[in-house]
């Protein structure tokens, strides 16, 4: 099945997203910041990213801008949940497939991802709305 | 080394007054309460304030709720804005990296982010998970001194939040420059929240314990009236001029009434007669020279029934702006809270003379009982240094001797002036009579007094001659 990188400063969130998304039959790779999740990213080639917002040295924002801007990596979808910068992240519907608004029902989320991975690389530039 | 301090505005009313004037830029403090007791919105309120006024905060939480959850009831207070957050405000989980890679590493992290964004005030939430993750008080030593260490190179001012029990001997409070202690108790049936500078290094701030509530505007904090009013504002000159008490008979014996800017206690039973006597004392007010009526029993519109009945027309007098009523129900009060409320409106209204409708407002206010007196002094000394004339009912329960010094000897030498109201019967009728106890610098004729109120209806069943002033003996 699909592999998903998650990245978040929040343990409790990664924690509880991994052993989720795992019985959801995902492989599912974990980041706590932008900087290593970029590295992450580049070794283990996910279908898709699902990101936090403000984390130590480099923000989910410039992780996509920094993903968007590769030429290998550029395709993968990025997820954006945040608790606080979902209104300011949809006006950039360039750099994520999705904004989630934290907290939002894992449910929702499920379904989200199974629109992203059976869609390919075609949901970016789509910018969903919860 | 730079010898001028640079006080940082909290916005958080009343703290930085017992601060000495702020928190210091480039200090490290410590702000310690148990869970609930405000810390975090403490922490959070100043930091609005600081990026409002364009700086940039780094907010670390070690092991807490979620932000979203922080974030939610951070949003039911009038000082978060949204917008700011992940802007000015930048809130970092680092619980992972302490626990996994230590203290070292979490100073490392810190060292990066703080240059990153260019912080100038960093809070840490969860020092007590960095001492329990240490293996030794060297490490919390050392956390504590290299993150302040930089933060004080940088400017950086520093937060650190904690539900631990920090004394005197912890390694965290050696350390820093300051230790805020936020304290919630039961007291009798009531939450009472009260603040404590427990360190206060390279400045003087204002000690011992001040209240402080928690309301949608966040914390709000009470200094200690006798602590910051341990003397009056302006020096007191004790003028010669008199103030009608609003009886003529009383002024005629007592030198031509009241002494001005002199605080008088009306002393009495139940129905002996004080509100009335304050109320006829308002009566004179003009908007020139106006007056206050600061009660903590009738509501305002009883008040104004109670005043019709005298043939008082408070609601004129109000229209005018020569009154202002307020009241407060003697309910759970914030002694302090009602203090400055009552100097903030004398102030704005330039108020000339005050009823303070009763004592016993503020006695039933004070959660230390053993404050009132220091209280009261600190109170009549400032209305009096403002020049405020001013007359305060205390009821008791019968006006004697004996009975007066049992509430509280100290109390009645805190006034200028002290007036006894006792109900007396003469002719088949009862009668309201005021006896001169105490009058500031003057002598008087030791005896009692009919209240007669010019016009009153009998509405409340007592009699009254239509002739003015007779004495009775006493």
């Amino acid at each position: 099945m699909a592999t998903i990188v998650v990245v978040d400063d929040e343990s409790l969130i990664t924690d509880f997203l991994s052993f989720f998304l795992r019985a959801e039959g995902y492989t599912v790779h974990v980041a706590r910041d932008g900087r290593s999740a970029l590295e992450l990213i580049g070794e283990v080639r996910p279908d898709v990213v699902l990101t936090d917002y403000m984390m130590p040295a480099m923000s989910g924002l410039e992780l996509a801008q920094a993903l968007r801007a590769s030429p290998k990596l550029g395709h993968i979808p990025v997820v954006l949940a945040s608790a606080a910068q979902g209104a300011a992240a949809r006006l950039r519907g360039d750099l994520f497939a999705a904004v989630l608004d934290k907290p939002y029902a894992p449910a929702r989320l499920i379904a989200l991802l199974r629109e992203l991975t059976q869609a390919g690389g075609n949901a970016v530039g789509g910018a969903l709305e919860r | 080394m730079n010898h001028t301090l640079t006080r940082l505005t909290s916005h958080v009313p009343g703290l930085d007054t017992i601060l000495g004037g702020g928190l210091i830029a480039g200090s490290s403090y410590i702000i310690q309460g148990r869970p609930g007791a405000g810390k975090t919105i403490l922490a959070n309120q100043i930091a609005f304030a600081q990026a409002r006024q364009g700086a940039k905060i780094l907010y670390i939480t070690l092991l807490a709720e979620s932000h979203d959850r922080l974030f939610q009831s951070l949003s039911m207070l009038n000082f978060y804005e949204a917008e700011r957050v992940g802007k000015d405000i930048t809130y970092l989980s680092l619980f992972r990296t302490l626990r996994l890679e230590g203290l070292s590493a979490l100073v490392d992290v810190l060292r990066t982010e703080l240059a990153r964004q260019g912080t100038s005030m960093l809070i840490l939430d969860g020092l007590l998970n960095a001492r329990e993750s240490s293996h030794s008080t060297l490490d919390v030593k050392t956390f504590v001194a290299e993150l302040q260490g930089h933060a004080a190179f940088s400017g950086c001012t520093v937060l650190f939040l904690t539900s631990a029990r920090i004394d005197d001997s912890s390694p965290e409070h050696t350390m820093v420059d300051g230790v805020l202690q936020l304290e919630e108790e039961l007291i009798g049936s009531r939450t009472v929240r009260r603040l404590r500078v427990a360190k206060s290094r390279g400045s003087a701030s204002l000690g011992g314990l001040h209240h402080y509530e928690i309301h949608d505007g966040g914390i709000v904090v009470y200094a200690r009236l006798e602590a910051l009013f341990a003397r009056p504002s302006k020096a007191d000159h004790a003028p010669d001029t008199r103030v009608s008490s609003g009886v003529a008979d009383l002024d005629h014996r007592i030198g031509g009434g009241l002494p001005a800017s002199s605080a008088t206690a009306v002393v009495g039973p139940g129905g002996s007669g004080k509100t009335s006597f304050g109320l006829n004392f308002l009566r004179q007010a003009t908007p020139e020279k106006p007056a206050l009526h600061f009660g903590f029993y009738e509501t305002p519109a009883r008040l104004s029934s109670k005043a019709r009945a005298l043939d008082i027309d408070i609601d004129a007098l109000i229209a005018s702006g020569a009154l202002t009523v307020m009241w407060n129900p003697l309910t759970e009060n914030i002694v302090d809270a009602l203090a400055y409320q009552l100097l903030e409106a004398v102030q704005a209204r330039r108020v000339d003379r005050l009823v303070i409708d009763g004592l016993a407002g503020f006695a039933r206010a004070t959660v230390d009982e053993h404050r009132l007196i220091e209280f009261l002094a600190a109170l009549t000394n400032q209305l009096r240094a403002i020049d405020v004339t001013t007359l305060c009912t205390w009821e008791t329960r019968e006006l004697s001797a004996p009975s007066l010094n049992a509430a509280s000897p100290e109390v009645l030498s805190l006034f200028d002036n002290v007036i006894g109201m006792q109900l007396d019967e003469a002719d088949g009728m009862i009668y309201q009579g005021m006896k001169v106890i105490k009058i500031r610098d003057s002598a008087f004729a030791p005896t009692v007094t009919k209240l007669i109120i010019p016009n009153a209806t009998a509405s409340d069943g007592f009699a009254r001659p239509s002739i003015a002033g007779d004495a009775i003996e006493s």
